[in-house]
Parts: structure tokens; sequence; C-alpha cells
């Protein structure tokens, strides 16, 4: 009986907890669908006093998108290229220098400010600039304007990164490092076994500030590119030339690679600090 | 000490990295033109180079007309809005406004270049290729609503691009007194040479007519851009192939204002959008203001709303921020195939501006 009552008991927890999981993902996915219906039907135009010439309904975007596959798979390659590896550069040099920084006590915190005034620079500003700067790195335009958003938005992530890095490989928990100490570990072993993965929860928190960001400063700085190409650049051209339905298209495409590239980022950070 | 070391050993690594950089590259082939060379010859070696420039946006299409004249594909390169990419061979053959980058180029005033004679140019009217630019509209509905306002807009503006191209000096320096972008210099030079556009044909011949739409030369703006612009929506490009003269202009404001054949306007407070930073490209109005024409007319007040970069002077019109607008005609074009319903009213330009510039040896 009494066996029987906590299996029955410990189900009902499972299935709770079951239950609150798939509320967690259905519950923002019926919104979207909810939003989705009230676009369709136009009910949203209504709502926010606009016209299916502003914001074009979504059947008319899903056709476009459809209709031209190629090309935007084609605009896609170009803006997930840039903002990955502008990412992994930028988080690279981002880690290396809050490595600096703790090595070199005294140099970190300046470096640090230094640092984040970089960040502070608005993508618009940063992006022509080194558009003028990295003209001779070769004669293929495509190349050099690839160069040139890559080190945009590399910039952009590398605060970020060296800012919460900084704080994971020095903010360790109360005497881990005398702990240490007293084992008599040389510099290499604190590192490897204390500082590096103390800084792991950290890096995660850095590139949930840093995925979002790359993903807007490559859409950003394809703009200023000489190479006319990227999803960012397709959202721009086409509000130019008055072609909102297309621009829309993009649009939605944009939001759909920043969101992708968000859950990756959750799923590596469930995988890798799982067992903490 | 040894850390001193470390640090300064990563400092100069570092430093190295940014100089390869900046270093590798080295140009060697000349991005010159020999002065005896055809505009053929010309645009297929900075084609075949990949070396042609434009500003995009749709301000492309008159150069894509020229490559696909001689068989090059119709790619090229983002061209931003200074001649620094002319200047530093980045780009070989580029894109000019004769009014304003030519100037840029060849003057020797501040802010300009300094090419002198050691530049040569096509011109896109010679190559058959011109297509309209500067022009006046509004939206279907505001032109049937208000019939009197259009006329008179029209009338008191082509009175003032009549007094400027009359007197370009004096409309330069009253467009430097509205909030110039420009020196004095380059507004007296653009003055100059938009004249010369307000008043000749694709053709070279002479318009006493200021702001008339003249057919032939608006069919042929149509026809070049229904083979050029690429539009991704299938309703767009539907709408865009079937498109005639008739769904982006009409004429007959204009006949009733240049005969003076109008009430009083029905609104009396209007506004409109330039294309552009204000600069004698759009000095007509500038002048109907300052002279007074509008008050003429029988409007109270008149707004001069300056344009630049990315401000679309055709969604301003169509979603009734701005009464009238200036753009180029392939824009409005473009515009009415996504849905729009945009009506020119007059013609200012009668030929193109747009000049590919290259330098000579």
């Amino acid at each position: 009986m009494i066996n029987k009552n906590t299996s029955v008991k410990s189900s009902l927890i499972k299935n709770s907890r079951l239950i609150g999981k798939i509320a967690n993902i259905l519950l923002p996915l019926m919104l979207g669908v909810v939003i989705l219906i009230l676009w369709q039907t136009e009910i949203l135009h209504k709502i926010f006093n606009t016209d299916v010439f502003t914001l074009p309904l979504p059947s008319r975007i899903i056709n476009i998108i459809m209709d031209n596959q190629a090309k935007i798979v084609l605009n896609i390659q170009a803006t997930v290229m840039v903002s990955v590896f502008g990412l992994i550069l930028g988080s690279l040099l981002g880690y290396l220098i809050a490595l600096i920084a703790t090595i070199f006590p005294k140099w970190g915190a300046g470096g640090l400010t230094i640092v984040s005034a970089f960040n502070a620079i608005p993508i618009v500003a940063l992006a022509p600039v080194i558009t003028n700067w990295t003209k001779d790195v070769s004669k293929d335009a495509e190349i050099r304007s690839m160069v040139a958003k890559i080190i945009v938005v590399m910039i952009i992530c590398t605060a970020a990164m060296s800012i919460n890095a900084y704080r994971g490989l020095t903010e360790l928990k109360p005497f881990s490092l005398d702990l240490m100490k007293s084992y008599a570990s040389d510099n290499k072993s604190i590192f490897l076994k204390l500082r590096l993965p103390n800084s792991l929860p950290y890096v995660f928190t850095a590139l949930r500030v840093s995925v979002p960001a790359s993903v807007i400063a490559a859409l950003v700085s394809e703009y200023f590119a000489e190479y006319i190409i990227g999803v960012g650049r397709q959202i721009r051209e086409n509000i130019v030339l008055a072609q909102y339905s297309t621009a829309w298209a993009y649009i939605m495409i944009a939001c759909f690679i920043g969101i992708l590239m968000y859950v990756i980022l959750l799923i590596a950070e469930n995988i890798m600090l799982k067992n903490r | 000490m040894k850390k001193t070391k470390k640090l300064l050993a990563i400092l100069m690594g570092i430093t190295m990295m940014f100089a390869m950089l900046t270093a590798c590259g080295e140009k060697e082939e000349s991005s010159n033109f020999d002065a005896e060379a055809t505009a053929e010859e010309i645009v297929v070696k900075a084609a075949e180079a990949g070396m042609v420039g434009n500003w995009g946006l749709g301000n492309e299409y008159e150069v894509q007309a020229l490559l696909t004249k001689y068989d090059q594909p119709t790619t090229y390169l983002s061209q931003a809005f200074d001649m620094d990419g002319f200047d530093d061979d980045s780009i070989m053959l580029a894109s000019a406004m004769t009014y304003n980058e030519l100037g840029l180029v060849k003057n020797s005033y501040d802010g300009a270049y300094d090419y002198g004679d050691s530049v040569a140019y096509i011109d896109m009217n010679d190559e058959g290729v011109a297509m309209l630019e500067d022009n006046l509209f509004t939206t279907k509905a505001f032109a049937e609503a208000n019939p009197n306002t259009v006329k008179a807009f029209i009338a008191a503006s082509m009175k003032g691009w009549k007094y400027a191209c009359e007197n370009p000096e004096e409309a330069a320096q009253i467009v430097y007194n509205y909030g110039s972008s420009v020196s004095s210099e380059h507004q007296s030079y653009m003055a100059a040479e938009v004249k010369k556009l307000v008043e000749t044909d694709m053709d070279g011949n002479t318009v006493s007519d200021y702001g008339n739409i003249d057919e032939a030369a608006i069919k042929q703006t149509l026809e070049l851009a229904q083979q050029y612009i690429k539009l991704d929506d299938a309703t767009a490009a539907d709408k865009l192939s079937s498109m005639a003269i008739d769904d982006i202009m009409d004429s007959s404001y204009f006949t009733a204002a240049s005969s003076g054949d109008f009430g009083t306007p029905e609104k009396t407070s209007v506004s409109v959008q330039l294309k552009w930073l204000p600069q004698a490209q759009f000095m007509g109005y500038y002048v109907a203001l300052d002279k007074g024409y509008y008050e003429e007319v029988g409007f109270e007040e008149v707004k001069i709303i300056p344009g630049g970069g990315d401000i679309g002077e055709t969604t301003a019109v169509n979603n009734g921020t701005v009464d009238f607008g200036v753009t180029w005609v392939s824009n409005l074009i473009s515009a009415n195939a996504g849905g729009m319903d945009l009506v020119e009213v007059a013609q200012v330009f009668q030929r193109s501006g747009l000049v590919l510039v290259y330098k000579l040896d």
C-alpha cells in the first residue's frame, strides 16, 4: 500500500513537471499563433492603426520567401558567416584580454575600461570607418567586405566577453584560491583547475549578450559594406525601394537567424553546465 | 620585470598583426585610361576588374543598362556618398552626378579632390541609357482631392525654377542661406550644372518649358526600369511589368498650371520632401519660397523638408507626412509597383545627370 502510494505520488510529480515543461513551450507558442492569426485577419492592423501596405500579411511574406529561396539562402549564408566568425573571434579576443587582465591585475582594470569604451561606439559609426580601413586587404570586394564586417562584429562581441570572463577568472569561491595555494599548486594548475572552470558560467552569460549583438552588428555592418549581400542589406534596399513586403520577408528571416542562434546557445549551455 | 617584458611582447604581436592587415595587398596595375579609349573599352575594362561603382538603392539602373549594352554582368561595387573610393583607386569607374560628385572630383575648392582635366566621364544621355531623375510628385488621392493646390504649387515652383536658371549665382546664394550642406563655391557650381539639366533634354535640345513631362523620355525611363528593377515580390513584379506611363504620370496639372488656369488652393499650407540635403539641386523651390512666389498663388505656408541618407521621399508622401516630393522617376516606378499610388505632376530635370567618371593617363 505504502509503496504504491509513493509511486503514484512520484508519478504525479513527474506528470506535473512534464505538464509544466509542456506549458513552458506551449504557452509562448500559442501566443505566437494568436498574434499570427490577428495579423493575417487584419485585426492587428486595426489595433495599430496601420494598413496592409506598411505591415503586409503573413501569407504574402511567406509567398515571397518561398519564391526566392535560392537568393535568400545566399544572403543568410553571408550574414550567418559574418556573425558567427565575428562572434568566435571577438569572444576569443575578449577572453584573451580577460586573461591578460587577470595575469597583470594592475594593467587589467584600466585595459578593461578601454575595451568597454570600445563597446560604446555605435555600429553605424564603426562600420564605415572599418570599411575604409580594410580597403587594401584584398582586391576582391567580396572578401574585403567580409573582413570589414567580421571586424565590426568582433569589436562588438569583445567587450561583453572580456568583462564577464574577467569576473569569472577573478571572483573565485572564498578560500578556494587559498586552498589551491595550500596544496602548493602552481599558477598553471590554479588556472586550469580553478579559474577556467569557474569562468565557464560567466562565458555563457557573456554569450547570451553577444549572440544577439553579433547578429545585429552583422546586419547593420552590411549597410556600409562595399559588396552588396546579406539579410540586413536586403532589408535596407527593399525599404528604400518601397518594397515593404519583401523587406518584411527579410526582417522575418533576420528574426529567425537571431532566435535560432540563441536556441543553439541555450542547448550548448545546458549540455556544458549540466553537472554543476 | 619579466611580466613587463611578456606584456611588451604581446603588445608588439598585436601591433604587428594590425600592421600586416593594413599593409597587405599593394596595388600594381594602373586603373587609368587612355584619352583615346572608347566608352566600350572603358566599361569593359572596369567591369572585368569588378571596379564599377554606384550607390545602389535605386540609383543603379542606368549603370546596369550601360553594362548590359556592352555585354557585361550587372554587378557593381557599393559606392559611399563621397568620392574617396575613386580617389584611392578602389573604384575605377565611379558614378557621379554632373552637378555634385563630378564637381567635387574636378574642382579645387575646399572639400574637393582637384583632379581638373585629368579625369573624363561617360554620359548616360550619349549612351542612350538615360533615365529621368528629379521630378515633382504627389499621391493620386491628394491630387484628386486638391487639384488647385497641385496646379498652384507647380506654377509657383516652376516660376522659381525659371528665375533660378536665369540667375544661377543668385539662386545658389539663396539655397546657401537656407541651410546648405556644402560650401558656397560648390553651391554655385551645382546651380550652373543643374541649369543645364533643367534646360536641355536627353538629345541635347533646349527646353524652355520648365517642368514639362516629355512622354518619349518617360517612356524610355519606364522601359529601362522594367528591364533592370528586380523585385522579389511576385505581386510587385507583375505590377511593374504591366505598368504604363499613365500609371506614373499625369500631365494635366502641369498643362493647367502653365496656362495659369486654376482657382484658389484647397489646402494653403503644404510641404515638399526633397530627395537629398539642401543644395542647388533643388534651387527652384528655394527661390520660389524666397521670392514669395508661393504666396502669390495663394499659399499661406510652404515647408521645404530636406532629405538625406535613407529617408524615403516616396514613403513620406505616400503616408501623408508631406504633400509633395522630389524623387527620381525610377524610384516612383518601384514604389508604385510595391503598392503605392503616386503620380508625377512635373518633370524638372529633362536629362540624366548621371555620369561614370574615370582617370586619364
